[in-house]
């Protein structure tokens, strides 16, 4: 039975093809329309779905493909996969109309790609069965690669292998943890399959050691993609070299894929393991938020100040999926979304004045504020969302993921806290990951300080080509800045039902860790008990525990 | 410890903090509402591109539009019942699951009573009064430049409400955040500056700094009290519990979660170690110094602090309390001894400003909410004032602040009015005897020498403290005002070093004046600005009596703190067995003690103990009503012998010259090198860059490095092995691409058919 998903992630497809086969010249038009009309059955989506009941799959189909292997064509949303589809439906359009006046040579192929990768992150969002899941997964990588590799900057070639082999090998490694989950399964059930909803019934029940390999194996998958300190190299360079719709949607889209990941199948799959190794991942993802920040700020290229905040950024984002509580996870799954609208109108605004100036070099661009007063207030503003503003929406998903982290101390759960929420982190891991709010103030101000406030420089290479765009922001490209503000400003003000849409699927996915929670925090508690008994070394949970 | 058994009944005694319950109507909302409708119109302004003064004085009205509805508020207001909260849509709301029925809730939902009414009022009029100031005062920056000050001024008024009517700690993080941003953008109008530049970041960050307490705070009081909204907030702190029904007090609940608090507050207010961000504010326009690096933003911490009093005060050791009491005397004490040294007469306002707000920390610390407040009431209008005329001079003198090169403003035509409202404020801030300042820094005052020891550490010496700085004040105050106000007309034209250089320049032009100091002739104040200072004058006389209405409350300030949480357990008085130190009224005088000049409410044991500390066996208020106007008299007379003018018929014996004053230097001699340091502001900016910022920079470059070498270096070996073993064995290799994939796929097979392995066995 066909599904509003197969429309969503044919269209896309379908358009693809067609830019394929279409003159060149014809390329951006399919394309501007390509992008558009998605949005139509992806508004029906959102108003059929029902969002009361959002942790169930919605509009589900399946076709058997190869039976006796269990392998089955199946899609199906829940709130979250929903959510992350409108994010990529939304970002489409923005792309390609932002690429506009940056893509003048051989249209057809930079069209045809982005158009064709739209299908393959739908197609991850909305996959039930691991191999759609995995195919679509990978194939979101030849795109980009395309991408940056011919319409990147100076060090594209370098950038696009980079990008190619380092993802490449992390998901070879999260398959080979995936492929582990479905042995299981067949070990204890008999059957083949790869209906992610089944292999999660199974695998919650493998083996605390089993858990722990394939958590490792997934994480790694997973982590390169998201990216995780300390596999996050390969991003600064890609966002840099890649041209703007490439970052756009790398930023917005491609690198939710990794916590996507670990929020459907890390968590789903192996949660005693997560439980055990939340704290570890915690530390990675707070040395990432800091570490990456610091970075920024003695960068001089703008757009890869922008990139290596992506890494602290989503830095949060896992943080609040380790927090293991409805609130870590919810600001979590926000976080993604907020990420994708602020991060990817920043990178717009970078290629905005990369298009005029032919620079990202701090030391050539300043004081664009007098002589670019749309263009600035536009980046003031995403600045602003990016820092955590409240009232934007950066702030809710940031203050949810450390507020959850707060939550998440085995010690509240102990001592009966009414915010205890249960968890393996605590206030102290939210502490450290606060100083980030700190540090993203640092850079991006810097930023914000040398590029447009000052006294206006006049950067070489100007004013020859590109006499088409004025000096200021022309309507086109106002027009999609503007849609993202809005995007930025909707979330800040009214996020609620965002948040009441996200904690259906939150509460199934924390389903089972209720118990296996409680019983952590007992364990911890016995621990403590044993440890202050023989007076060695004092726990963590000691600094908050009650007197 | 030992006096505790005894604190405790009395605590135990007390009617505990005023909780507002009913439902204030919505229209309160309106405060916040209108000038986030004036921002939205500045932003349509800025996009038709208005040439015009529309924007601000669509401000204005808008502005005046709100002060009007806290009016209106204020008196349904005072009946208590119709205190209360009024929710106007639900912001953020997200179940914390596990079973449990907490949620983090945060409505946009104002919260009333009388300390949020308190601010309210004062904030939209001082805005109202300002942005008619400004109107003029930005003039030269028409159309878009227009825009952006009037924007950010109208954003600014809006998240100041939000921060002050905000019903749950979320929404008031908004107002937070949001006047941070607006100090922001409006320590930067002038960008082409890099000052004002590194000015406005260092605002922004180092007040981040301090938000980080703040947001930790938030997450204790929810896992602790299982809400941030205020009203089942303090129902839980009043009855001493958290959300289990377990007793707060003697945990960490009251020392861990107030000092988080106070570290968000000494951000924001500019205290102890995060003051160094608030002189350098004043690279913004005055009249941005004026209403929010005067007024209103910068007691949004004391703001914060007294709205959570009830919770600082369950603490019975009073930890925090002791910590905010030292922090605020001890930054009183060391602003002042800063602004004792500089020339330029903003910074020195900047000083007074942190001094000032030293004050009233030292206030909430000794236990007189009531006498903080009406500090920050009192302050707002006369520092208002003060600034609004430096703005009016450093206007007319094309941004000229240096006090060595006024001389005698005063005398010039045009000048008048800001000269004597400069007086006022002047005579406000070094406590001449009867001015409101000066009856507002007693109740904090007194309070020290009255608050016993066992409850606040040394309050005594909290006192003494604040007392050399009131002479410092003073002394300070008036050496600026002698300097440039008074004497023969002399000046020098600034470079329009504050202003922004380009349009102030055809601003001269249009007024027919050349910029060089031949044909310099300074423009005074006109109607706008002239107004406005007025108003703001006689709004700090007009303070005096709000002293002496409520008289039983301690005055009008007292009576909207008595309604509020700010009202903290104030029993009865009575004398307990502790004799000489004891002394319960003491510790909780501030609602008790009715003050006004006759009456004296204590026996004379007490009064004859604390008058072992003042030395004038008098009760301690009255005995401080002598003591600081002494204090002031001398300091103001101490400033008239170094800075005053020669002559005058013989009323002025000052013998200042063009740079300093000779007696000032033979007196500084003595002192070795601390003149000079202060006038270097003892270096803490120095002292911050070294030791955090250039490390951190450096630990940055070095991560950076580690970054580009060693982890992408790892990864670009891990990469290159395979090329390396494929060339071993077969030399004809060909591709970088293919080497990798070679030996990447061959890898993941390995790795797969482990993992095969490892499932089947």
């Amino acid at each position: 039975m066909p599904s509003l998903l197969h429309i969503l992630i044919l269209m896309p497809l379908l358009f693809a093809v067609l830019i394929a086969l279409a003159p060149s010249k014809q390329a951006r038009a399919i394309a501007a329309i390509g992008s558009l009309v998605p949005i139509g059955p992806m508004l029906v989506a959102l108003w059929k779905f029902d969002w009361a009941n959002g942790g169930d799959l919605h509009f589900v189909s399946s076709y058997n493909w190869i039976t006796d292997l269990g392998l089955r064509l199946g899609v199906g949303v829940d709130s979250v996969s929903l959510l992350l589809i409108a994010l990529t439906v939304l970002l489409g359009p923005i792309c390609v109309f932002g690429s506009f006046s940056a893509v003048k040579d051989n249209p057809k192929v930079f069209y045809g790609w982005l158009t064709g990768l739209q299908a393959a992150m739908i197609g991850v969002f909305a996959a039930t069965d691991l191999v759609v899941f995995y195919i679509c997964f990978e194939f979101t990588l030849l795109p980009l690669y395309v991408l940056i590799n011919l319409y990147g900057s100076s060090n594209r070639k370098r950038a696009a292998t980079k990008f190619f082999l380092y993802t490449f090998t992390g998901s070879i490694i999260a398959l080979a943890g995936l492929v582990y989950v479905v042995f299981h399964h067949r070990g204890i059930e008999g059957d083949w399959t790869f209906d992610i909803a089944t292999l999660t019934s199974t695998a919650m029940g493998m083996p605390v050691e089993a858990q722990a390999l394939v958590l490792l194996a997934l994480m790694l998958g997973f982590a390169v993609k998201v990216p995780l300190f300390p596999v996050h190299t390969w991003l600064p360079l890609a966002h840099t070299e890649a041209p703007t719709a490439g970052s756009v949607i790398l930023a917005g889209v491609l690198l939710k894929l990794g916590t996507f990941g670990i929020y459907r199948f890390v968590l789903g799959f192996v949660p005693e393991a997560v439980i055990a190794y939340a704290p570890l991942i915690a530390v990675l993802s707070i040395i990432g938020i800091i570490y990456a920040g610091l970075i920024c700020w003695v960068q001089k290229d703008v757009k890869k100040l922008v990139a290596y905040s992506s890494v602290s950024h989503l830095g949060f984002c896992v943080l609040g999926l380790v927090a293991l509580n409805n609130v870590g996870l919810t600001g979590s799954v926000l976080y993604m979304i907020n990420h994708g609208l602020s991060t990817g109108a920043l990178f717009l605004c970078i290629g905005m004045v990369y298009e005029r100036f032919h620079t990202r070099s701090m030391d050539e661009l300043g004081g664009l504020a007098s002589t670019m007063p749309i263009w600035s207030s536009f980046m003031v503003f995403f600045v602003m969302a990016s820092v955590g503003l409240p009232g934007l929406n950066g702030f809710v998903s940031e203050f949810m993921c450390i507020i959850g982290t707060f939550q998440s101390s085995p010690a509240w759960v102990l001592e009966g806290r009414a915010g205890a929420a249960g968890g393996s982190l605590g206030p102290w891991f939210a502490f450290a990951a606060g100083f980030g709010v700190i540090v993203a103030a640092m850079y991006l101000l810097y930023m914000t300080g040398r590029v447009v406030w000052g006294t206006p420089k006049h950067p070489a290479g100007h004013d020859d080509d590109h006499s088409e765009l004025p000096t200021d922001l022309n309507k086109r490209e106002i027009s999609l800045l503007t849609v993202l503000a809005i995007g930025c400003l909707g979330l800040g003000v009214y996020p609620t039902p965002v948040i009441e849409a996200i904690e259906p699927s939150v509460e199934r996915t924390l389903a089972p860790y209720q118990d296996l929670l409680q019983a952590h925090a007992a364990e911890v508690g016995v621990r403590h008990e044993a440890a202050s008994e023989e007076h060695s070394e004092p726990h963590a949970e000691s600094h908050e525990g009650g007197h | 410890m030992s006096m505790m058994p005894a604190l405790t009944t009395l605590l135990a005694a007390a009617d505990g903090p005023f909780i507002a319950g009913g439902t204030a109507p919505a229209w309160v909302g309106l405060m916040a509402g209108l000038p986030l409708l004036g921002a939205a119109l500045c932003v349509v302004c800025a996009c038709l591109n208005v040439k015009s003064k529309a924007p601000g004085y669509l401000t204005v009205g808008l502005l005046a539009g709100g002060f009007v509805t806290a009016l209106a508020a204020f008196m349904g207001g005072s009946d208590s019942d119709s205190y209360g909260v009024a929710t106007i849509f639900r912001w953020i709301h997200a179940s914390i699951g596990a079973g449990s029925e907490a949620s983090i809730t945060a409505n946009i939902g104002y919260y009333m009573d009388g300390l949020s009414m308190l601010w309210m009022l004062f904030v939209t009029g001082l805005a109202t009064v300002i942005g008619l100031y400004s109107t003029e005062y930005v003039e030269h920056d028409k159309g878009l430049g227009y825009c952006r000050f009037f924007f950010a001024f109208n954003l600014f008024v809006f998240s100041m409400s939000s921060l002050v009517m905000a019903d749950n700690l979320l929404l008031l993080f908004l107002g937070w955040e949001g006047v941070g941003l607006c100090s922001y953008l409006l320590i930067g109008y002038f960008y082409k500056k890099p000052e004002a530049v590194a000015a406005a970041k260092k605002a922004f960050i180092m007040n981040r700094i301090g938000d980080l307490g703040l947001l930790m705070a938030i997450g204790a009081t929810f896992v602790v009290f299982g809400t941030i909204e205020f009203r089942p907030l303090f129902e839980f702190i009043r009855d001493g519990v958290d959300a289990n029904g377990n007793a707060i007090a003697h945990t960490w609940v009251v020392v861990v979660i107030p000092l988080l608090f106070t570290a968000g507050a000494f951000g924001k207010s500019a205290q102890i170690f995060l003051y160094t961000w608030l002189p350098d504010a004043m690279e913004g326009p005055t009249p941005v110094s004026a209403l929010i690096h005067a007024a209103t933003m910068v007691t949004a911490g004391v703001y914060l602090v007294a709205r959570m009093y009830p919770l600082y005060a369950a603490d019975e050791a009073h930890i925090a309390l002791s910590v905010i009491a030292w922090s605020g005397a001890i930054t009183a004490f060391w602003a002042a001894a800063i602004a004792f040294a500089q020339y330029d007469i903003k910074r020195i306002m900047g000083y007074s400003t942190i001094s000032q707000l030293g004050y009233m920390f030292a206030g909430l610390g000794v236990m007189t909410t009531t006498g903080a407040v009406f500090h920050v009431l009192t302050h707002a209008f006369f520092k208002a004032t003060l600034f609004l005329c430096c703005g009016a001079v450093m206007h007319g003198f094309a941004g000229q602040l240096d006090m060595r090169k006024l001389s005698g403003v005063g005398s010039i035509a045009g000048f008048k009015i800001t000269a004597i409202a400069m007086l006022i404020g002047c005579l406000n801030l070094a406590g001449l005897a009867g001015t409101a300042g000066y009856f507002s820094k007693d109740m904090i005052l007194a309070e020290a020498f009255v608050t016993p020891g066992e409850v606040i550490f040394l309050p005594w010496a909290v006192g003494l403290l604040m007392l050399l700085t009131a002479f410092m004040t003073a002394y300070y105050t008036f050496r600026v005002f002698f300097r440039v106000f008074v004497g023969p007309v002399k000046y020098e034209a600034g470079d329009d070093h504050h202003g922004d250089a380009e349009e102030e320049h055809a601003a001269e032009d249009a007024h027919g004046h050349g910029h060089d100091d031949h044909g310099f002739h300074p423009h005074a104040p006109r109607f706008a600005m002239n107004a406005a200072i007025a108003l703001l004058a006689i709004g700090s006389i007009a303070a005096i009596p709000l002293y002496f209405i409520n008289a039983e409350d301690h005055g009008w300030a007292g009576s909207m703190v008595h309604e509020s949480t700010a009202a903290f357990a104030a029993p009865e008085v009575h004398h307990d067995d502790h004799g000489e130190h004891g002394e319960p009224h003491a510790m909780l005088s501030a609602d008790v003690v009715p003050v006004s000049l006759g009456a004296a409410p204590e026996g004379d044991g007490e009064a004859a103990h604390h008058g072992d500390n003042l030395g004038l066996g008098l009760d301690p208020h009255k005995a401080m009503y002598v003591v600081s106007g002494i204090i002031g008299v001398f300091g103001i007379g101490l400033a008239a012998f170094f800075h005053g003018p020669k002559g005058l018929g013989g009323l002025f014996i000052g013998n200042r010259t063009d740079t300093g004053s000779p007696r000032m230097d033979a007196v500084a001699r003595y002192f070795g090198p601390l003149p000079r340091l202060a006038e270097r502001k003892f270096m803490i900016d120095e002292l911050y860059d070294t030791i955090i910022v250039k490390p951190l920079l450096v630990f940055s470059h070095i991560f950076h490095a580690f970054d580009k070498l060693v982890i992408d270096g790892l990864v670009d070996l891990f990469g290159s092995l395979p090329r390396w073993l494929g060339s071993l064995l077969r030399p004809s290799q060909d591709g970088m691409l293919h080497g990798y994939a070679t030996g990447m796929v061959a890898g993941s097979a390995v790795l797969l058919l482990l993992v095969v392995l490892v499932a089947l066995l």
